[in-house]
């Protein structure tokens, strides 16, 4: 384990915290299969794990984004709103064109100019985010509500509905969007200029805004990315389920949190990973689908997933070498 | 003489007019949420009865999706509006009780639909025999397996009467065929999403299922796309009667769905407000008559909800 | 009377809490002149006193949430813990027909969530995002699992005076409002302890340098935020007199919300707890106009929203910048 001292990040040493904090999720997720494999039959069939892979997924898209954000040291509570609007707005395109790919367009658009105007009432209005995203939160709730008019959107072509219970190859065409997603966006967050000048404005905005970084675009640029991946997640929801609905993107909010927390990205900004989401996507899943498989009354799964990401943050905390960054 | 009969005339003219013309009476209508096609066909039904008699509909709707203080909230505002009457869908019949109560002290009379309340006084219930509804669905699908094989419940939300009536229902109609095994039964929160969840998650745990019993159609039609996505099989049953419903069962994916007919309930609500107000006689009880939609009856429910129309008072289905 | 919560707070600050003064309230201002002139029945006396009682039970857990905002936290976990207290009340009450147990219990319950909230933010150093989301978590899934999804009903009907009944002609849960609001007051601008509190939030060094125990203060704040929410509970199992398992779901958000439109920052430790009163009956004032005037529910979602960005983007025209 390497011993550093803290004073402004280098890529250096956020790489092997980075190692530290993915190799116990590594473990975490070996421990559960493990674990699993012995208390249900059904855990370890080719079926149960594809599908644990593919709901994986769905928080993933989404999570990926908001991992972006939280990077810099914001939040972005309107993902699941966002991931509404653009399933509805791309589900009347594909309805009305028969065209998947306007559908696409449409939603990826929407969910980016809801991420435009969060960026911007960051940056320019300078209101915190917590607050401007719940109250962007809101208002395109509204506009979601107020264009469905209490109606479903269904009946999408079967090649569009693939993108979401297709299989390829015998894996699920979710699946290779997620590998695909997270080779694209280790890539941009470490291997990028904008990537690492997200870590550094995370780890120290001012410094980084001193050391030349535009650091309002760069956060215009995270969030806008956030909302484009809500577009994105929007359009595999609606190839899922073969529908659409006002509510679509309501109860995933939390669990996306959930998985960035658990993926060992900080509140704080500058340290955390996307495959770190992925992997906190993943452990989240596991531990849902075998509480399902095991029967366990449905009641249990928020207490569990509470005290899961209280763990995994108080393990990081404890096991980074890294001090806090005095409050 | 002739200028006061002529005025006698006119005034018995203009009386008999008034009276013809519309009484303009405010219903005001509660709905659970804004998301549920169910209560969106509800309160299209308000309307369209309101319509026709010449009366006015107001919506309240919570802006949190079944949030029960904001329902209650919704009520202590309406009443300061005093509305000539409420059609009213408590987002929970227990606890809402206090807030009938409340309408009742005001004198506003109250119109309950879809979800019986557990308590306050109301001029009449409008909705469906959940429980008789269940029971008849269920049937359906266990005839239709031949009295043998697996079948699981997925069930809405736990703390919903028409939940609990319509489970019952389906767990009676179970009794009655010993070869039929229940598997299990999950809930779904009436929601397409959850029942698509759990029900990948049952074919994980069990290879053969051979029919779904859903509490509602949406969330029928999230067993149905988790089937689809894993090529397998079961035969399914919905309630609600929804338009999506209708055509999964054209397209042979749904086998029934038991009748709710949100849209009468909602026609049937403002009406029995609007005849309370005119007083004009309203039974204590109205029940739409329990039936299936399947294969064999579905065309005449294969109408958009904007192109039906409430039936005049006498002529709606009820018993 | 000396104002304790701006003692550490350079001049320029101080002048722009005063400077933000006018923001708040003039929303409050605007949206009650809005809607005294175009909606019939909003200046009555029976609706104003409406919205004011219906704003206690939010104002009554949004007094805890300023102070923990002030010393940069956050509490999502208020709303189920306010649940699960009713719940716990509820529980309690039916069997024994003791309303002092029953408020025992659940302040008990309450307290207990507020010190385990407090102590993991202090102690391993958990964020207080993360922590009250765990917590948050964990007291949801207890209502489901102690209801089973199901209302607790056949509560005594004299609960409802709790909500509905008077004292002296005054709404009571105006009075408990009133108290709650008048004890917090006192602290925060009376005691020692309040002067910790903006310190916990600003300059927390020189508060231990100073020999006081932070982490302490700390655990005591947000476990006051857990007993006001067993007080607060009290109040919404009279106005269902019932429990309900999601009864006030979401309500922390509201309570977050109504913090920050009146004025108080998520860092460095500028509070106003007036400004928290002005906001909660802003928010309240909003959505009775909304109502009165009919307006569709899906238009209401989006100016709850509105109304929370226009506010604090007047505060941001206001405040001096950094």
């Amino acid at each position: 384990m390497t011993t550093v001292e803290t004073t402004a990040a280098s890529p250096r040493f956020v790489m092997s915290g980075d190692l530290t904090q993915l190799f116990y999720r590594l473990a975490a997720i070996g421990l559960i299969c493990v674990a699993l494999s012995f208390l249900s039959d059904a855990f370890l069939t080719t079926n149960n794990l594809l599908n644990v892979l593919r709901q994986a997924s769905l928080v993933f898209f989404m999570a990926s984004g908001l991992t972006l954000v939280i990077l810099t040291g914001k939040i972005d509570l309107s993902v699941g709103a966002t991931v509404g609007l653009s399933a509805c707005l791309a589900a009347t395109v594909i309805k009305s064109t028969g065209s998947p790919w306007l559908g696409a367009v449409v939603g990826i658009g929407a969910g980016s100019l809801v991420g435009l105007a969060n960026g911007v009432l960051v940056t320019r209005l300078r209101i915190p985010s917590f607050i401007a995203t719940y109250g962007s939160l809101w208002i395109v709730q509204g506009i979601t509500y107020y264009y469905m008019a209490g109606q479903t959107i269904y009946g999408f072509p079967p090649g569009f509905r693939a993108l979401g219970s297709g299989y390829a190859l015998g894996i699920p065409i979710p699946v290779y969007l997620m590998a695909g997603f997270l080779l694209i966006g280790g890539f941009f967050a470490k291997r990028t200029t904008y990537g690492q000048q997200i870590y550094a404005i995370g780890a120290n905005s001012v410094a980084a805004r001193l050391s030349g970084i535009p650091v309002n675009s760069r956060l215009v640029l995270v969030f806008i990315m956030s909302g484009a991946m809500a577009g994105l997640a929007s359009l595999v929801f609606l190839a899922r389920l073969n529908s659409a609905e006002g509510d679509i993107g309501e109860s995933l909010t939390l669990p996306t949190i959930a998985a960035v927390l658990i993926g060992g990205t900080s509140l704080f900004g500058g340290i955390g990973t996307v495959s770190g989401t992925f992997f906190g996507a993943l452990i989240l899943t596991l531990i849902l689908n075998g509480m399902n498989l095991l029967a366990v009354n449905a009641n249990w799964q928020p207490p569990v997933t509470g005290a899961i990401i209280i763990f995994s943050v108080w393990l990081d905390l404890a096991t980074s070498a890294r001090s806090q960054a005095s409050a | 003489m002739k200028l006061s009969h002529s005025m006698l005339a006119f005034a018995a003219l203009v009386a008999a007019a008034s009276a013809a013309r519309a009484d303009g009476e405010t219903i005001a209508v509660f709905t659970k949420n804004q998301t549920n096609p169910f209560f969106q066909n509800v309160r299209v039904g308000t309307e369209n009865a309101a319509k026709q008699l010449g009366a006015k509909v107001i919506q309240y709707v919570p802006t949190k999706p079944d949030s029960i203080p904001e329902q209650l909230s919704q009520i202590e505002d309406v009443i300061v509006k005093k509305p000539d009457a409420v059609v009213f869908i408590p987002v929970d019949y227990k606890a809402m009780v206090p807030g009938v109560e409340k309408m009742n002290a005001a004198g506003i009379p109250v119109v309950n639909t879809t979800d019986r309340m557990a308590g306050g006084k109301i001029v009449t219930f409008v909705g469906i025999d959940d429980y008789q509804v269940g029971v008849t669905t269920a049937k359906s699908l266990l005839n239709a397996i031949k009295g043998k094989g697996n079948v699981v419940l997925i069930e809405g939300v736990k703390g919903s009467i028409s939940n609990q009536d319509r489970v019952r229902g389906f767990n009676d109609a179970l009794k009655e065929f010993p070869n039929v095994k229940l598997l299990a039964s999950q809930p779904g929160n009436f929601q397409r999403l959850n029942a698509l969840q759990v029900m990948e998650n049952l074919m994980q745990s069990f290879p053969e299922i051979d029919g779904v019993l859903a509490a509602n159609d949406a969330m029928a039609i999230g067993v149905i796309e988790a089937l689809d996505a894993a090529n397998r099989k079961s035969v399914v049953v919905g309630i609600n009667g929804t338009k999506e419903a209708v055509d999964a069962i054209k397209a042979g994916k749904l086998l029934a769905s038991g009748q709710a007919d949100p849209f009468m309930q909602g026609c049937l609500g403002a009406l029995a407000a609007l005849r309370y107000l005119r007083n004009q006689p309203v039974p204590s009880e109205m029940h739409l008559k329990p039936s299936v939609i399947d294969q064999s009856n579905y065309q005449q429910f294969d109408l958009p909800v904007e192109a039906r129309s409430c039936p005049k008072w006498g002529e709606a289905a009820i018993n | 009377m000396t104002d304790y919560s701006v003692i550490d707070q350079p001049a320029a600050t101080k002048a722009s809490i005063l400077a933000r003064v006018p923001g708040v309230a003039f929303m409050l201002v605007l949206l009650f002149v809005a809607f005294a002139t175009t909606t019939p029945g909003f200046t009555t006396l029976a609706n104003l006193s409406n919205v004011v009682v219906q704003s206690t039970i939010l104002l009554i857990i949004a007094l805890p949430m300023t102070l923990i905002i002030m010393t940069e936290g956050l509490d999502l976990s208020i709303g189920a813990v306010l649940t699960l207290t009713s719940i716990i009340f509820a529980s309690v009450l039916l069997p024994t027909g003791s309303y002092a147990l029953a408020f025992a219990a659940s302040s008990v319950v309450g307290i207990m969530f507020g010190a385990v909230n407090g102590w993991l933010i202090a102690v391993p150093r958990i964020p207080p995002f993360v922590a009250t989301l765990g917590t948050l978590g964990i007291a949801q899934g207890l209502c489901l699992i102690v209801t089973d999804g199901q209302s607790i009903v056949g509560l005594p009907p004299q609960l409802q005076w709790l909500y509905g009944g008077t004292i002296l002609g005054i709404p009571v849960p105006l009075v408990m409002a009133a108290l709650a609001y008048l004890a917090f007051h006192g602290i925060l601008y009376h005691t020692r302890f309040g002067t910790y509190v903006p310190a916990l939030g600003g300059n927390r060094e020189a508060l231990r340098q100073a020999g006081v125990n932070d982490s302490l203060v700390l655990v005591a704040v947000y476990t006051l935020g857990g007993f006001m929410a067993g007080i607060a509970a009290m109040l919404l199992t009279a106005r269902m007199n019932s429990a309900h398992p999601t009864a006030a779901i979401g309500m922390e958000f509201d309570a977050i919300a109504a913090v920050a439109v009146g004025g108080t920052q998520f860092e460095r430790g500028n509070g106003w707890l007036f400004g928290t009163l002005l906001g909660v009956v802003t928010i309240g004032i909003l959505r009775n106009g909304l109502n009165l005037l009919a307006i569709p529910s899906s238009v209401q979602v989006s100016c709850v929203g509105l109304l929370v960005i226009l506010a604090l983007f007047v505060d941001g025209l206001r405040s001096t910048e950094e």
